[in-house]
């Protein structure tokens, strides 16, 4: 019954071939959407699950979607690694990072003010590319004061403006920024510059010496946004928790595992992914409807051919069998384009938008063909109940 | 006396239009003995296609009994009379009633498939049969109507059913063709074994048949031989 079917689909080409274009449509937008908000999500917390410390503080009223808010003191660090867990020291380092915004490749990129002597921290196992490591000045004042007799150098003398902060880039961006090490770029009022390239994946996609970075932005107070804390290796999982416990308790700070990163994330942006959920899920709705719109006109003019079929001992199974396999048919091409589409648009979305990640799981993939399918089926439902309503008698004796 | 292959008693059916019923059939009496070729003559609107219809399972009579092989079919459900028309019986109609999307052979193929057989050498013999090997990847449309009624014969009779039933399988066809077609029915009925029942209001096309029934408004008139 396969042939009938594909004859079936072949003999009205058009209006099979849109439909397989509304299945696709519908296949596409589900993965790309699914594909771009938990892509973005698995991508930047697995930057930040980089960083080879276990736990992150900020303030109560840090922004987690902005990564503004609230601040830090560095003077809180040495509280902090005072730290105990059942009578032991539990903190082995604290990082304070000073968070900052600048505009690269199109999209707004936080630079992480580290101090230099961090970096390793921060890069673990990935290399520096190009370029080297950027020195800081000794205090976010000092900082300032350089900043500012630099300006009033250059206002005095009209000499170019001074290459006061030093950046390293990862080489995701570096590419789809097109930058290179030396390059000079604006950062506010003031000009900044690329001098180290790194491999991709670590937790900023721009790092910058944190006293400049601070000053740069105007502030002159040894402030931070968050504090990574690398604890003594010795402490289990258990205690890890009991640490950020502690944190709180001490600091009336906010304390999290890394660990936990992506599914802090996810609660945070769970509006947004609900939302691209639902439009997908209307997309789908509608291409099913569009499928059950196909499936009831293709059974009103088939009528007669389900006679024959009945004549020839076609029994309500076979029926109901015939309308399934075609709309199975149309659902199968549909979500087969369906995720060539998806590939295709993720490839047009990395070349244009190359920050972006539109992440394609092979799971992800055969649930949407499932998906597909089983809608197909169920869309094909009520018109193959209607062609068993059809008195094949009176079909045939109609002509 | 061997059992008949279909017996039909006191066969009666009504249409119901809203609140008008539409008597159509009364008191049929039948039988079809294995092997014999019948042929039920009478004019149009006398009710020959309907008893036809109730013959080959496709519609349910009001009253009445009827009886396949021995076995009583008058109340059997939809799934049952499907497979009973899928095994016993094969359908030839005025106007071919092909699938018109696909090939003469791929109608054959699709009937097999109903019927849950292989598709085999058996449908090259028949399209053999009916000289329509040739013609066997030509879609309905491109075929002759003479062509289209051989095919739509050879898809009917491909399963070896137990009754071949033709509703006016001449009446769209000129002399030529209808010969044919019935030289056809003969062969069929002769060497195959299969009983053939046909609908006509032909005299010349009913001669083909052993044994003509004659139909006048909704009942078979035994007075005319």
């Amino acid at each position: 019954m396969l042939i009938l079917a594909l004859a079936n689909l072949t003999h009205r080409k058009v209006r099979s071939a849109l439909s397989v274009l509304a299945v696709a449509i519908a296949i596409m937008l589900l993965l790309v959407l699914v594909g771009l908000s938990n892509g973005t999500l698995d991508e930047i917390s697995q930057r930040m699950q980089s960083v080879q410390a276990e736990i992150v503080v900020r303030d109560q009223h840090f922004d987690l979607a902005s990564m503004s808010g609230g601040k830090l003191w560095e003077k809180e660090i040495p509280r902090l690694q005072q730290l105990q867990i059942q009578g032991q020291p539990a903190v082995h380092t604290v990082i304070p990072v000073f968070l900052a915004r600048m505009k690269l490749a199109g999209l707004s990129q936080n630079v992480f003010g580290i101090h230099p002597n961090h970096f390793a921290t921060f890069a673990g196992q990935r290399r520096l590319l190009q370029g080297h490591l950027f020195a800081d000045l000794d205090s976010p004042r000092h900082a300032a004061q350089q900043l500012t007799s630099q300006i009033d150098d250059q206002s005095s003398t009209n000499a170019p403006p001074p290459l006061d902060l030093p950046l390293i880039i990862d080489q995701r961006l570096a590419n789809a920024a097109q930058l290179h090490v030396g390059d000079r770029i604006a950062y506010g009022n003031s000009d900044a510059h690329i001098v180290g390239v790194i491999e991709t994946g670590v937790a900023g996609r721009v790092f910058a010496p944190i006293n400049r970075l601070r000053a740069s932005s105007g502030i002159i107070a040894p402030t931070a946004h968050m504090f990574f804390v690398k604890a003594q290796p010795t402490l289990s999982n258990d205690q890890l928790g009991q640490l950020c416990e502690t944190i709180e308790a001490a600091t009336h700070r906010s304390a999290t595992l890394v660990a936990n990163y992506h599914q802090e994330l996810a609660d945070k942006f769970r509006g947004l992914t609900t939302f691209m959920t639902l439009v997908s899920v209307i997309a789908l709705a509608i291409c099913f409807l569009f499928i059950l719109v196909t499936m009831y006109t293709m059974v009103l003019e088939r009528q007669k051919e389900i006679a024959i079929l009945q004549s020839l001992g076609a029994g309500p199974a076979n029926i109901l069998a015939q309308t399934l396999q075609e709309a199975t048919l149309i659902c199968t091409f549909g979500a087969a384009l369906g995720v060539l589409l998806s590939f295709l648009v993720r490839h047009i979305i990395q070349t244009f938008q190359p920050l972006m990640t539109v992440e394609l799981r092979l799971s992800w993939t055969l649930g949407a063909v499932l998906i597909a399918l089983v809608g197909g089926a169920v869309s094909a439902l009520y018109p193959a109940y209607l062609a068993l309503r059809h008195d094949p008698v009176e079909t045939l004796n109609f002509e | 006396m061997t059992q008949p292959l279909l017996q039909a008693k006191s066969i009666a059916k009504t249409f119901s239009q809203g609140r008008l019923d539409v008597p159509v059939l009364f008191d049929i009496d039948l039988a079809l003995q294995p092997g014999e070729f019948v042929a039920i003559m009478g004019p149009s609107g006398c009710g020959k296609s309907t008893l036809m219809h109730i013959l080959g399972l496709m519609l349910s009579p009001t009253a009445g009994q009827l009886w396949i092989d021995g076995r009583d079919v008058s109340n059997i459900k939809a799934n049952g009379r499907a497979r009973l028309r899928r095994k016993k019986i094969g359908f030839v109609f005025q106007r071919f009633n092909l699938l018109p999307t696909v090939t003469a052979r791929q109608n054959i193929c699709v009937a097999e498939r109903i019927r849950g057989h292989e598709i085999d050498g058996q449908i090259d013999r028949i399209l053999d049969d009916v000289e329509m090997t040739h013609k066997a990847h030509h879609k309905p449309g491109q075929l002759s109507i003479g062509e289209q009624q051989r095919i739509a014969v050879a898809r009917a009779v491909v399963h070896r059913p137990a009754i071949l039933m033709a509703d006016e399988p001449t009446g769209n066809l000129d002399s030529h063709n209808a010969q044919h077609v019935l030289d056809l029915f003969r062969q069929i009925n002769r060497d195959y074994g299969i009983t053939v029942l046909m609908i006509t209001h032909s005299p010349s096309a009913a001669q083909a048949a052993d044994r003509i029934l004659h139909m006048t408004d909704g009942r078979i008139n035994p007075d005319i031989p």
